[in-house]
């Protein structure tokens, strides 16, 4: 079973010391696999380049053991996404906005009101299906935007700080539905800031700096966060003396 | 063209819910029925003021002094109105965020831009036929008596001028794309205006080429323009929309 996402090496740089400078990285089936960093890491960098919103100078990303560039567009319905802002569009209800999801995420559209309805359900904002995007507080248009992405059945999810925002019912329902996700089969790509969620939802977690991913943490360490700067100042040095890989 | 069908109804879907789109369809058809009843009745009722301000369409009377005028305030608020319009369907995937949700789906960017020029032409033709109706009404309603088959076909050219104005907004579209907002947009619609009106002075004879100032051209004088002249406008429409299709299925979001 070829992993559900393989990066390897890859590089775009905006400079000599920004952007993603060499990147490697495996998601394999289901497993939820966190991507931790300093603001700047590189991290959503990276994500972009796996969703195709921006292209690599160098290196490879495969989905599911293909190369992104032959990849055919039908493949996309088994990939769901959050990155930057909420899949929302003001105008819409929620319910509204989780059917245009569904429908240009190829659900066909007797199978999208049910999507929709589990959707709505899992990420707990089906009382507030008739209210418009607008309208919602910061929180909910976060939980809007992770129904949009856990969509359908993925077998690849990518989501960049999915937490923020969120309220702790929330991130309790979204860590929920990543391990269901993962206990089906599914790879999780998740980045975030919040070492001690990581630490609850991750099976692996990788620590991104200055556009390289360069070690990874043990989970179960108690002081995860110690660990965590241990290696990005060790990391520092080393960039500081020249002597990266 | 993968998943145009998806997209025709998510793009069809947002426009029914828009807000944007309905108050400028107002803003458009009331405007120009209001305005054009207005000075219509303003030159019946001998205002030398208005008269002189309409130049030589005041010498007209009746049905055709009103679609005259009409067709003068479509020509460039049409324009106007859909280059807005289209500037915001484009531009605001960018600004309210939700180009990234249009990224890694099955449905490919091409179909959304596809989608979203149709969807646009089709609410173009729905506005024009409202215009249509409206000035219509408003004829009837100022007492210019009833229509006649000369009346009657200036009514269908300002429907038609209405449509191609629709067609001919498509480059801020384009706009929209490259400067990843709706404001880069609004000013190509508002350069397109200033285009095709100082044509129309400049270059009576000429201006007919001009994709931009065709329609208006032919609204207002039937044997003023060619058929290849007029033909050249949804060339330009598809050419710009290629281009616009082109731009999506290249873009990156790095800025």
């Amino acid at each position: 079973m070829p992993d559900r996402l393989r990066i390897t090496g890859a590089v775009r740089a905006y400079g000599p010391a920004a952007g993603v400078l060499g990147a490697s990285l495996r998601v394999r089936e289901g497993q939820i696999h966190a991507l931790v960093g300093l603001n700047g890491a590189g991290k959503t960098t990276l994500m972009r380049a796996v969703l195709g919103m921006i292209r690599l100078d160098s290196g490879a990303v495969r989905i599911g053991g293909v190369p992104l560039d032959r990849m055919p567009a039908s493949d996309w319905s088994r990939v769901g996404h959050l990155l930057d802002r909420p899949f929302a569009y003001p105008e819409l209800s929620v319910r509204a906005n989780l059917e245009v999801a569904a429908r240009l995420r190829g659900i066909p559209a007797g199978r999208a009101a049910d999507a929709v309805e589990g959707a709505l359900a899992g990420l707990g904002i089906a009382r507030y299906g008739r209210v418009r995007a607008a309208r919602l507080s910061k929180g909910n248009r976060q939980r809007l935007g992770l129904a949009a992405a856990l969509l359908g059945d993925a077998s690849l999810l990518v989501l960049d700080e999915p937490t923020d925002a969120l309220d702790p019912q929330g991130v309790i329902a979204l860590r929920e539905a990543l391990r269901e996700r993962a206990s089906r089969g599914a790879g999780v790509l998740v980045s975030s800031h919040h070492l001690d969620e990581v630490a609850r939802v991750a099976d692996r977690i990788s620590v991104m700096n200055r556009g390289l991913v360069i070690g990874t943490l043990d989970r179960d360490r108690a002081d995860l966060e110690r660990a965590f700067f241990d290696l990005v100042l060790e990391d520092d040095r080393r960039a500081d003396r020249g002597d990266r890989p | 063209m993968n998943g145009l069908g998806d997209a025709l109804w998510a793009e069809a879907r947002k426009a029914a819910a828009s807000r944007v789109l309905r108050t400028a369809a107002v803003l458009l058809v009331a405007g120009v029925a209001v305005l054009g009843a207005a000075l219509t009745a303003a030159v019946g009722a001998g205002s030398e003021q208005i008269a002189a301000k309409l130049g030589p369409l005041a010498d007209a009377t009746g049905w055709a002094l009103l679609l005259a005028v009409v067709t003068q305030i479509v020509a460039a608020g049409a324009l106007l109105t859909f280059g807005i319009t289209l500037s915001w369907s484009f531009g605001r995937e960018f600004t309210d965020g939700t180009i990234n949700g249009l990224f890694a789906i099955p449905t490919t960017r091409p179909a959304l831009v596809t989608a979203k020029l149709l969807v646009h032409l089709a609410w173009t033709a729905l506005v024009g036929l409202a215009l249509t109706v409206l000035v219509a009404g408003v004829g009837l309603a100022i007492g210019l008596g009833g229509i006649d088959a000369a009346s009657a076909a200036g009514l269908v050219r300002l429907f038609a001028l209405t449509a191609l104005s629709g067609l001919l907004a498509t480059p801020a579209a384009w706009a929209a794309t490259l400067g990843r907002g709706p404001m880069a947009g609004v000013a190509t619609a508002v350069g397109l205006i200033v285009v095709a009106q100082t044509a129309a002075l400049a270059l009576p004879r000429q201006g007919a080429w001009l994709p931009l100032a065709a329609p208006a051209f032919w609204a207002l004088d039937l044997n003023a323009v060619t058929p290849a002249q007029l033909g050249l406008v949804p060339l330009t429409a598809v050419a710009f929309g290629a281009l616009t299709a082109r731009a999506w299925n290249r873009l990156q979001l790095d800025r």
